[in-house]
Protein backbone atom coordinates (compact mmCIF):
# COMPACT_ATOMS: atom_id res chain seq x y z
CA UNK A 1 0.00 0.00 0.00
CA UNK A 2 1.52 3.53 -1.15
CA UNK A 3 -0.62 5.72 0.73
CA UNK A 4 -1.25 5.62 4.61
CA UNK A 5 -4.67 3.76 5.11
CA UNK A 6 -7.00 6.16 7.13
CA UNK A 7 -8.50 5.70 10.17
CA UNK A 8 -11.50 4.25 9.20
CA UNK A 9 -10.07 1.52 7.05
CA UNK A 10 -8.02 0.69 9.94
CA UNK A 11 -11.26 0.66 12.36
CA UNK A 12 -12.91 -1.79 9.75
CA UNK A 13 -9.75 -4.28 9.94
CA UNK A 14 -9.71 -4.71 13.36
CA UNK A 15 -13.74 -5.23 12.94
CA UNK A 16 -12.80 -7.69 10.08
CA UNK A 17 -14.86 -5.77 7.78
CA UNK A 18 -12.29 -5.30 5.03
CA UNK A 19 -12.34 -7.61 2.16
CA UNK A 20 -9.66 -10.07 1.35
CA UNK A 21 -7.62 -7.55 -0.71
CA UNK A 22 -7.94 -4.93 1.36
CA UNK A 23 -7.15 -6.38 4.33
CA UNK A 24 -3.73 -7.63 2.86
CA UNK A 25 -3.12 -4.35 1.96
CA UNK A 26 -3.33 -2.90 5.79
CA UNK A 27 -2.03 -5.63 6.96
CA UNK A 28 1.37 -5.01 4.79
CA UNK A 29 0.93 -1.18 6.03
CA UNK A 30 0.81 -2.26 9.31
CA UNK A 31 4.24 -4.36 9.32
CA UNK A 32 5.81 -1.62 7.79
CA UNK A 33 4.66 1.33 9.98
CA UNK A 34 4.98 0.42 14.09
CA UNK A 35 3.49 3.48 15.01
CA UNK A 36 0.34 2.59 13.25
CA UNK A 37 0.08 -0.67 14.48
CA UNK A 38 0.92 0.61 18.24
CA UNK A 39 -2.41 2.86 17.61
CA UNK A 40 -4.63 -0.39 16.34
CA UNK A 41 -3.50 -2.12 19.43
CA UNK A 42 -4.88 0.57 21.75
CA UNK A 43 -8.17 0.48 19.60
CA UNK A 44 -8.21 -2.98 20.09
CA UNK A 45 -7.26 -2.90 23.81
CA UNK A 46 -10.15 -0.61 24.39
CA UNK A 47 -12.31 -2.79 22.88
CA UNK A 48 -11.22 -5.74 24.83
CA UNK A 49 -11.52 -3.01 28.11
CA UNK A 50 -14.90 -2.45 26.93
CA UNK A 51 -16.21 -6.09 26.66
CA UNK A 52 -14.73 -6.85 30.73
CA UNK A 53 -16.48 -3.76 31.89
CA UNK A 54 -19.56 -4.51 29.89
CA UNK A 55 -19.91 -8.37 30.05
CA UNK A 56 -20.71 -9.24 33.70
CA UNK A 57 -24.06 -7.28 32.68
CA UNK A 58 -25.26 -10.39 30.70
CA UNK A 59 -24.90 -12.79 33.47
CA UNK A 60 -27.23 -10.65 35.90
CA UNK A 61 -30.60 -11.68 36.44
CA UNK A 62 -33.00 -10.55 34.38
CA UNK A 63 -35.53 -8.92 36.48
CA UNK A 64 -39.10 -10.76 36.93
CA UNK A 65 -40.50 -7.54 35.05
CA UNK A 66 -39.03 -8.35 31.96
CA UNK A 67 -40.08 -11.94 31.74
CA UNK A 68 -43.78 -11.29 32.54
CA UNK A 69 -44.14 -8.55 30.00
CA UNK A 70 -42.80 -11.20 27.37
CA UNK A 71 -45.43 -13.85 28.32
CA UNK A 72 -47.92 -11.48 28.86
CA UNK A 73 -50.99 -11.89 27.26
CA UNK A 74 -51.40 -9.19 24.08
CA UNK A 75 -52.46 -6.49 25.77
CA UNK A 76 -51.96 -4.76 22.55
CA UNK A 77 -54.36 -4.84 19.73
CA UNK A 78 -51.89 -4.92 16.38
CA UNK A 79 -52.46 -1.86 14.67
CA UNK A 80 -53.86 -3.42 11.72
CA UNK A 81 -56.41 -5.67 13.86
CA UNK A 82 -57.32 -2.22 15.64
CA UNK A 83 -58.27 -0.46 12.33
CA UNK A 84 -59.62 -3.40 10.65
CA UNK A 85 -62.03 -3.14 14.32
CA UNK A 86 -62.83 0.55 13.85
CA UNK A 87 -63.41 -0.07 10.48
CA UNK A 88 -65.85 -2.99 11.05
CA UNK A 89 -67.58 -0.77 13.57
CA UNK A 90 -68.04 2.33 11.69
CA UNK A 91 -69.09 0.30 9.19
CA UNK A 92 -71.92 -1.02 11.20
CA UNK A 93 -72.25 2.21 12.59
CA UNK A 94 -73.14 3.85 9.55
CA UNK A 95 -75.53 1.04 8.75
CA UNK A 96 -77.38 1.58 11.41
CA UNK A 97 -77.81 5.34 10.87
CA UNK A 98 -78.78 4.63 7.50
CA UNK A 99 -81.24 2.06 8.80
CA UNK A 100 -82.53 4.53 11.08
CA UNK A 101 -82.70 7.45 8.02
CA UNK A 102 -84.46 4.82 5.86
CA UNK A 103 -86.88 4.36 8.85
CA UNK A 104 -87.49 7.47 8.95
CA UNK A 105 -87.86 8.85 5.87
CA UNK A 106 -90.14 5.51 5.19
CA UNK A 107 -92.40 6.60 8.44
CA UNK A 108 -92.48 10.41 6.60
CA UNK A 109 -92.72 9.51 2.91
CA UNK A 110 -95.26 8.02 1.03
CA UNK A 111 -95.52 3.94 1.05
CA UNK A 112 -93.82 2.70 -2.44
CA UNK A 113 -91.29 5.07 -2.71
CA UNK A 114 -89.24 4.27 0.68
CA UNK A 115 -87.74 0.97 0.51
CA UNK A 116 -85.29 2.29 -2.22
CA UNK A 117 -83.50 3.65 1.07
CA UNK A 118 -82.36 0.62 2.39
CA UNK A 119 -82.44 -1.75 -1.06
CA UNK A 120 -78.54 -0.25 -1.51
CA UNK A 121 -76.89 -3.49 -0.56
CA UNK A 122 -75.85 -6.09 -2.69
CA UNK A 123 -77.60 -9.79 -2.48
CA UNK A 124 -75.43 -11.18 -0.29
CA UNK A 125 -75.20 -7.65 1.87
CA UNK A 126 -76.00 -9.00 4.96
CA UNK A 127 -73.42 -12.44 4.68
CA UNK A 128 -70.87 -10.05 4.25
CA UNK A 129 -72.06 -8.30 7.21
CA UNK A 130 -71.58 -11.93 9.09
CA UNK A 131 -67.90 -11.98 8.28
CA UNK A 132 -67.27 -8.67 9.15
CA UNK A 133 -68.97 -9.29 12.76
CA UNK A 134 -67.40 -12.43 13.22
CA UNK A 135 -63.93 -10.76 12.55
CA UNK A 136 -64.91 -8.20 14.98
CA UNK A 137 -66.07 -10.27 17.83
CA UNK A 138 -63.78 -13.25 17.33
CA UNK A 139 -60.78 -11.82 18.34
CA UNK A 140 -61.94 -10.52 21.95
CA UNK A 141 -60.74 -12.06 24.98
CA UNK A 142 -62.93 -10.39 27.71
CA UNK A 143 -65.88 -9.99 25.79
CA UNK A 144 -66.73 -11.94 23.05
CA UNK A 145 -70.63 -12.28 23.75
CA UNK A 146 -73.51 -9.74 25.03
CA UNK A 147 -74.91 -12.49 26.61
CA UNK A 148 -73.21 -16.01 27.89
CA UNK A 149 -74.53 -19.20 27.19
CA UNK A 150 -75.66 -19.99 30.32
CA UNK A 151 -77.88 -17.36 30.51
CA UNK A 152 -81.74 -19.05 29.53
CA UNK A 153 -83.09 -16.00 27.69
CA UNK A 154 -80.74 -15.78 25.62
CA UNK A 155 -82.60 -18.09 22.73
CA UNK A 156 -85.57 -15.98 23.86
CA UNK A 157 -83.89 -12.33 23.82
CA UNK A 158 -82.87 -12.82 19.99
CA UNK A 159 -85.74 -14.35 18.86
CA UNK A 160 -88.14 -11.67 20.30
CA UNK A 161 -86.04 -8.79 18.65
CA UNK A 162 -85.34 -10.59 15.43
CA UNK A 163 -88.94 -11.89 15.07
CA UNK A 164 -87.04 -15.16 13.32
CA UNK A 165 -86.46 -18.04 15.79
CA UNK A 166 -83.57 -17.97 17.54
CA UNK A 167 -82.12 -21.47 18.39
CA UNK A 168 -79.10 -22.40 19.99
CA UNK A 169 -77.53 -25.09 18.40
CA UNK A 170 -76.03 -27.83 20.06
CA UNK A 171 -72.63 -28.66 18.30
CA UNK A 172 -70.65 -30.42 20.93
CA UNK A 173 -70.50 -33.39 19.03
CA UNK A 174 -68.77 -31.58 16.22
CA UNK A 175 -66.55 -30.45 19.03
CA UNK A 176 -67.48 -26.88 19.52
CA UNK A 177 -69.53 -25.20 22.36
CA UNK A 178 -72.35 -22.13 22.33
CA UNK A 179 -70.35 -19.43 24.51
CA UNK A 180 -73.40 -17.15 23.82
CA UNK A 181 -74.72 -14.33 20.98
CA UNK A 182 -75.29 -11.02 20.73
CA UNK A 183 -77.39 -8.40 18.97
CA UNK A 184 -76.31 -6.61 16.21
CA UNK A 185 -77.47 -3.44 14.30
CA UNK A 186 -77.91 -4.46 10.40
CA UNK A 187 -79.59 -2.92 7.55
CA UNK A 188 -83.31 -3.32 7.32
CA UNK A 189 -83.30 -4.72 11.02
CA UNK A 190 -81.45 -6.66 13.74
CA UNK A 191 -79.37 -9.35 13.09
CA UNK A 192 -77.87 -12.22 16.13
CA UNK A 193 -74.58 -13.77 16.23
CA UNK A 194 -73.99 -17.22 17.87
CA UNK A 195 -70.36 -17.98 18.68
CA UNK A 196 -69.12 -20.96 19.56
CA UNK A 197 -65.51 -22.00 20.62
CA UNK A 198 -63.96 -24.98 19.76
CA UNK A 199 -63.80 -27.69 22.94
CA UNK A 200 -60.43 -27.85 24.59
CA UNK A 201 -60.08 -31.52 26.20
CA UNK A 202 -59.20 -30.73 29.82
CA UNK A 203 -55.63 -31.37 30.29
CA UNK A 204 -54.87 -30.02 26.98
CA UNK A 205 -55.35 -26.09 27.78
CA UNK A 206 -52.50 -23.77 27.43
CA UNK A 207 -52.60 -20.23 28.18
CA UNK A 208 -50.49 -19.44 24.62
CA UNK A 209 -53.23 -20.97 22.32
CA UNK A 210 -56.32 -19.10 21.49
CA UNK A 211 -59.32 -21.84 20.85
CA UNK A 212 -61.16 -21.90 17.50
CA UNK A 213 -63.91 -19.83 16.79
CA UNK A 214 -67.10 -19.92 14.56
CA UNK A 215 -69.92 -17.96 14.33
CA UNK A 216 -73.75 -18.44 13.39
CA UNK A 217 -75.50 -14.99 12.07
CA UNK A 218 -78.49 -15.10 11.75
CA UNK A 219 -81.69 -12.64 10.41
CA UNK A 220 -84.52 -12.10 8.41
CA UNK A 221 -82.79 -12.54 4.55
CA UNK A 222 -82.94 -9.84 2.18
CA UNK A 223 -85.33 -10.68 -1.00
CA UNK A 224 -82.31 -11.40 -2.48
CA UNK A 225 -80.61 -13.85 -1.36
CA UNK A 226 -81.04 -17.42 -3.23
CA UNK A 227 -82.50 -19.95 -0.63
CA UNK A 228 -79.61 -22.70 -1.56
CA UNK A 229 -76.58 -23.94 -0.06
CA UNK A 230 -73.69 -21.68 -0.35
CA UNK A 231 -70.27 -21.64 0.39
CA UNK A 232 -67.61 -18.70 -0.09
CA UNK A 233 -63.63 -18.47 0.87
CA UNK A 234 -62.35 -14.88 2.03
CA UNK A 235 -59.11 -15.22 2.52
CA UNK A 236 -58.96 -17.29 5.78
CA UNK A 237 -62.58 -17.25 6.22
CA UNK A 238 -64.88 -20.01 4.99
CA UNK A 239 -68.71 -18.71 4.96
CA UNK A 240 -71.68 -21.25 4.45
CA UNK A 241 -75.00 -19.30 3.91
CA UNK A 242 -78.45 -20.46 3.60
CA UNK A 243 -82.04 -19.14 4.05
CA UNK A 244 -84.46 -21.44 5.79
CA UNK A 245 -87.99 -21.17 3.64
CA UNK A 246 -91.40 -20.04 5.73
CA UNK A 247 -92.78 -22.42 8.58
CA UNK A 248 -95.98 -22.07 9.74
CA UNK A 249 -95.39 -19.69 12.78
CA UNK A 250 -92.10 -17.28 11.17
CA UNK A 251 -90.80 -16.39 8.18
CA UNK A 252 -87.80 -17.22 6.48
CA UNK A 253 -84.25 -16.91 8.30
CA UNK A 254 -80.91 -16.29 6.57
CA UNK A 255 -78.29 -18.43 8.57
CA UNK A 256 -74.72 -17.81 7.45
CA UNK A 257 -71.78 -19.66 9.40
CA UNK A 258 -68.68 -18.08 9.48
CA UNK A 259 -65.14 -19.75 10.83
CA UNK A 260 -61.83 -19.94 9.74
CA UNK A 261 -62.10 -23.76 9.63
CA UNK A 262 -61.12 -26.01 6.51
CA UNK A 263 -64.13 -26.51 4.09
CA UNK A 264 -65.00 -30.10 5.18
CA UNK A 265 -65.10 -29.02 9.02
CA UNK A 266 -67.32 -26.15 8.52
CA UNK A 267 -69.33 -27.98 6.43
CA UNK A 268 -70.02 -30.49 9.32
CA UNK A 269 -70.86 -27.97 11.23
CA UNK A 270 -73.50 -26.49 9.01
CA UNK A 271 -74.72 -29.44 8.35
CA UNK A 272 -75.70 -30.00 12.48
CA UNK A 273 -76.92 -26.53 12.11
CA UNK A 274 -79.41 -27.35 9.08
CA UNK A 275 -80.61 -30.85 10.97
CA UNK A 276 -81.47 -28.82 14.23
CA UNK A 277 -83.00 -25.65 12.34
CA UNK A 278 -86.38 -25.26 14.33
CA UNK A 279 -88.77 -25.00 11.23
CA UNK A 280 -87.24 -29.04 10.35
CA UNK A 281 -87.11 -29.89 13.66
CA UNK A 282 -91.30 -28.91 14.21
CA UNK A 283 -92.09 -30.35 11.31
CA UNK A 284 -93.82 -34.03 11.87
CA UNK B 1 -53.69 -12.64 16.72
CA UNK B 2 -51.10 -13.21 19.65
CA UNK B 3 -47.79 -13.78 19.59
CA UNK B 4 -46.98 -17.63 19.48
CA UNK B 5 -44.75 -19.41 22.23
CA UNK B 6 -41.95 -19.73 19.81
CA UNK B 7 -41.34 -16.13 19.38
CA UNK B 8 -41.75 -15.27 23.10
CA UNK B 9 -38.90 -17.68 23.82
CA UNK B 10 -36.85 -16.02 21.19
CA UNK B 11 -37.24 -12.94 22.89
CA UNK B 12 -36.61 -14.32 25.91
CA UNK B 13 -33.40 -15.13 24.98
CA UNK B 14 -32.36 -11.92 23.62
CA UNK B 15 -33.26 -9.92 27.14
CA UNK B 16 -29.39 -9.62 28.50
CA UNK B 17 -28.22 -8.51 25.42
CA UNK B 18 -30.74 -5.49 24.79
CA UNK B 19 -30.65 -5.33 28.34
CA UNK B 20 -26.60 -4.70 27.92
CA UNK B 21 -27.77 -2.06 24.81
CA UNK B 22 -30.12 -0.37 26.72
CA UNK B 23 -27.52 0.36 29.49
CA UNK B 24 -24.79 1.63 26.95
CA UNK B 25 -28.12 4.22 25.51
CA UNK B 26 -28.94 5.66 28.63
CA UNK B 27 -26.91 4.20 31.71
CA UNK B 28 -29.14 4.32 34.64
CA UNK B 29 -30.01 0.68 35.15
CA UNK B 30 -33.63 1.58 35.89
CA UNK B 31 -34.51 3.91 33.00
CA UNK B 32 -32.67 0.66 30.80
CA UNK B 33 -34.82 -2.21 31.93
CA UNK B 34 -37.66 0.52 31.45
CA UNK B 35 -36.42 0.95 27.71
CA UNK B 36 -35.73 -2.75 27.33
CA UNK B 37 -39.71 -3.43 28.65
CA UNK B 38 -40.65 -0.72 26.41
CA UNK B 39 -39.11 -2.51 23.25
CA UNK B 40 -40.27 -5.77 24.46
CA UNK B 41 -43.84 -5.21 24.27
CA UNK B 42 -43.40 -3.27 20.79
CA UNK B 43 -42.07 -6.39 19.83
CA UNK B 44 -44.64 -8.75 21.05
CA UNK B 45 -47.47 -5.98 19.53
CA UNK B 46 -45.33 -6.58 15.83
CA UNK B 47 -44.52 -9.79 15.84
CA UNK B 48 -45.79 -10.46 12.73
CA UNK B 49 -43.51 -8.38 11.13
CA UNK B 50 -40.36 -10.56 11.66
CA UNK B 51 -38.87 -11.94 9.46
CA UNK B 52 -37.63 -15.33 10.84
CA UNK B 53 -34.97 -15.12 8.81
CA UNK B 54 -33.43 -11.99 10.64
CA UNK B 55 -31.85 -11.98 13.54
CA UNK B 56 -33.88 -11.25 16.34
CA UNK B 57 -31.24 -8.95 18.77
CA UNK B 58 -30.50 -6.69 15.71
CA UNK B 59 -34.78 -6.62 15.04
CA UNK B 60 -35.47 -5.95 19.01
CA UNK B 61 -31.92 -3.71 19.20
CA UNK B 62 -33.79 -1.44 15.84
CA UNK B 63 -37.16 -1.15 17.99
CA UNK B 64 -35.31 -0.47 21.60
CA UNK B 65 -33.14 2.13 19.01
CA UNK B 66 -36.19 3.85 18.18
CA UNK B 67 -38.08 4.30 21.24
CA UNK B 68 -35.14 5.45 23.20
CA UNK B 69 -35.56 8.30 20.11
CA UNK B 70 -38.79 8.77 21.02
CA UNK B 71 -38.50 8.78 24.39
CA UNK B 72 -35.85 11.54 23.84
CA UNK B 73 -38.18 13.31 21.81
CA UNK B 74 -40.66 13.71 24.75
CA UNK B 75 -38.02 14.62 27.02
CA UNK B 76 -37.23 17.39 24.60
CA UNK B 77 -39.78 19.02 24.37
CA UNK B 78 -40.90 18.66 27.75
CA UNK B 79 -37.47 20.19 28.66
CA UNK B 80 -36.54 23.62 27.93
CA UNK B 81 -33.06 22.84 27.52
CA UNK B 82 -32.33 20.00 25.50
CA UNK B 83 -30.32 18.01 27.57
CA UNK B 84 -26.31 16.96 26.43
CA UNK B 85 -26.30 13.82 24.87
CA UNK B 86 -23.30 12.33 26.61
CA UNK B 87 -24.47 11.55 29.80
CA UNK B 88 -23.42 12.48 33.44
CA UNK B 89 -20.93 9.86 34.29
CA UNK B 90 -20.64 11.32 38.32
CA UNK B 91 -24.51 10.60 38.39
CA UNK B 92 -25.05 6.85 37.52
CA UNK B 93 -23.47 3.93 38.82
CA UNK B 94 -22.38 3.02 35.66
CA UNK B 95 -22.07 -0.73 34.77
CA UNK B 96 -21.11 -3.15 37.64
CA UNK B 97 -18.01 -4.26 37.55
CA UNK B 98 -16.72 -0.58 36.79
CA UNK B 99 -15.52 -0.24 40.09
CA UNK B 100 -11.98 -0.90 38.63
CA UNK B 101 -10.12 2.05 38.27
CA UNK B 102 -9.57 1.47 34.63
CA UNK B 103 -13.02 0.59 34.05
CA UNK B 104 -14.12 3.66 35.85
CA UNK B 105 -11.80 5.49 33.51
CA UNK B 106 -13.22 3.69 30.80
CA UNK B 107 -17.02 4.16 31.47
CA UNK B 108 -16.46 7.86 32.46
CA UNK B 109 -14.58 8.32 28.91
CA UNK B 110 -17.67 6.38 27.18
CA UNK B 111 -20.13 8.95 28.24
CA UNK B 112 -18.44 11.56 27.23
CA UNK B 113 -18.83 10.02 23.59
CA UNK B 114 -21.76 11.07 21.65
CA UNK B 115 -24.85 8.82 21.62
CA UNK B 116 -24.18 7.86 18.12
CA UNK B 117 -20.55 7.35 18.71
CA UNK B 118 -21.03 5.42 21.89
CA UNK B 119 -23.93 2.85 20.45
CA UNK B 120 -22.46 1.98 17.28
CA UNK B 121 -18.88 1.42 19.16
CA UNK B 122 -20.87 -0.63 21.03
CA UNK B 123 -23.02 -3.00 19.30
CA UNK B 124 -19.53 -3.48 17.08
CA UNK B 125 -17.48 -4.15 20.58
CA UNK B 126 -20.26 -6.15 22.87
CA UNK B 127 -22.73 -7.01 20.71
CA UNK B 128 -20.46 -8.16 17.90
CA UNK B 129 -22.83 -6.67 15.33
CA UNK B 130 -21.27 -6.62 11.32
CA UNK B 131 -21.52 -3.12 9.91
CA UNK B 132 -24.36 -4.48 8.18
CA UNK B 133 -26.24 -5.56 10.64
CA UNK B 134 -25.45 -2.36 13.00
CA UNK B 135 -26.70 -0.24 9.51
CA UNK B 136 -30.30 -2.52 9.30
CA UNK B 137 -30.54 -1.81 13.14
CA UNK B 138 -30.03 1.99 13.47
CA UNK B 139 -31.43 2.40 9.44
CA UNK B 140 -27.96 4.51 8.60
CA UNK B 141 -25.84 3.90 5.50
CA UNK B 142 -23.38 1.13 5.82
CA UNK B 143 -20.61 4.07 5.25
CA UNK B 144 -21.65 5.90 8.50
CA UNK B 145 -21.48 2.98 10.61
CA UNK B 146 -17.99 2.81 9.50
CA UNK B 147 -17.14 5.99 10.25
CA UNK B 148 -19.11 6.31 13.55
CA UNK B 149 -16.69 3.54 14.87
CA UNK B 150 -13.93 5.02 14.02
CA UNK B 151 -14.59 8.42 15.42
CA UNK B 152 -15.71 6.44 18.22
CA UNK B 153 -12.11 4.65 18.75
CA UNK B 154 -10.16 7.57 17.96
CA UNK B 155 -12.47 9.57 20.63
CA UNK B 156 -12.56 7.13 23.45
CA UNK B 157 -8.51 6.67 22.75
CA UNK B 158 -8.07 10.65 23.34
CA UNK B 159 -10.59 10.88 26.29
CA UNK B 160 -8.39 7.99 28.10
CA UNK B 161 -4.80 9.34 27.40
CA UNK B 162 -6.15 12.25 29.17
CA UNK B 163 -6.71 14.47 26.34
CA UNK B 164 -10.19 15.09 26.91
CA UNK B 165 -9.76 18.10 24.89
CA UNK B 166 -11.48 16.17 22.13
CA UNK B 167 -15.35 17.57 22.13
CA UNK B 168 -17.57 15.02 22.07
CA UNK B 169 -19.89 15.55 18.95
CA UNK B 170 -23.09 16.66 18.93
CA UNK B 171 -23.17 17.76 22.99
CA UNK B 172 -24.73 20.99 23.79
CA UNK B 173 -22.72 23.81 22.97
CA UNK B 174 -21.98 25.73 25.83
CA UNK B 175 -21.28 30.41 25.13
CA UNK B 176 -19.60 31.30 28.26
Amino acid sequence: MNTAPDDTLLSAWIDGELPPEQRAEVEAWLREHPEGAARVRAWSADARSLRSAFGPLLDEPVPAALTQAVWRKAPVVLPALAWARWAAALALFVLGAAVGAGLMWRAQAPSGSAVVAASGERASGWVQRAAVAHSVYVPEVRHPVEVKAQEEHLSRWLTRRLDVPVKLFDLREQGFELVGGRLLPDASGPSAQLMYQAIVPAGAASAAAKPERVTVYLRKPDDATPAAFRYEQQGELGLFYWVEGKSANSGPTGYALVGALPRERLLALAEAIYRQEPSRVARP
Amino acid sequence: MDAPAAFRQQLLGVIPSLRRYARSLVFDPHAADDLVQTALERALAHWHQFDQRRDILVWTISIAHNAHIDERRRHARAALVEPSEGFDPDASQGPPGADIGLQLDLVKALGRLSLEQREVLLLVTLEQLSYAECAEALRIPIGTVMSRVSRARIALRALLDGKGAVPPQGTLRRVV
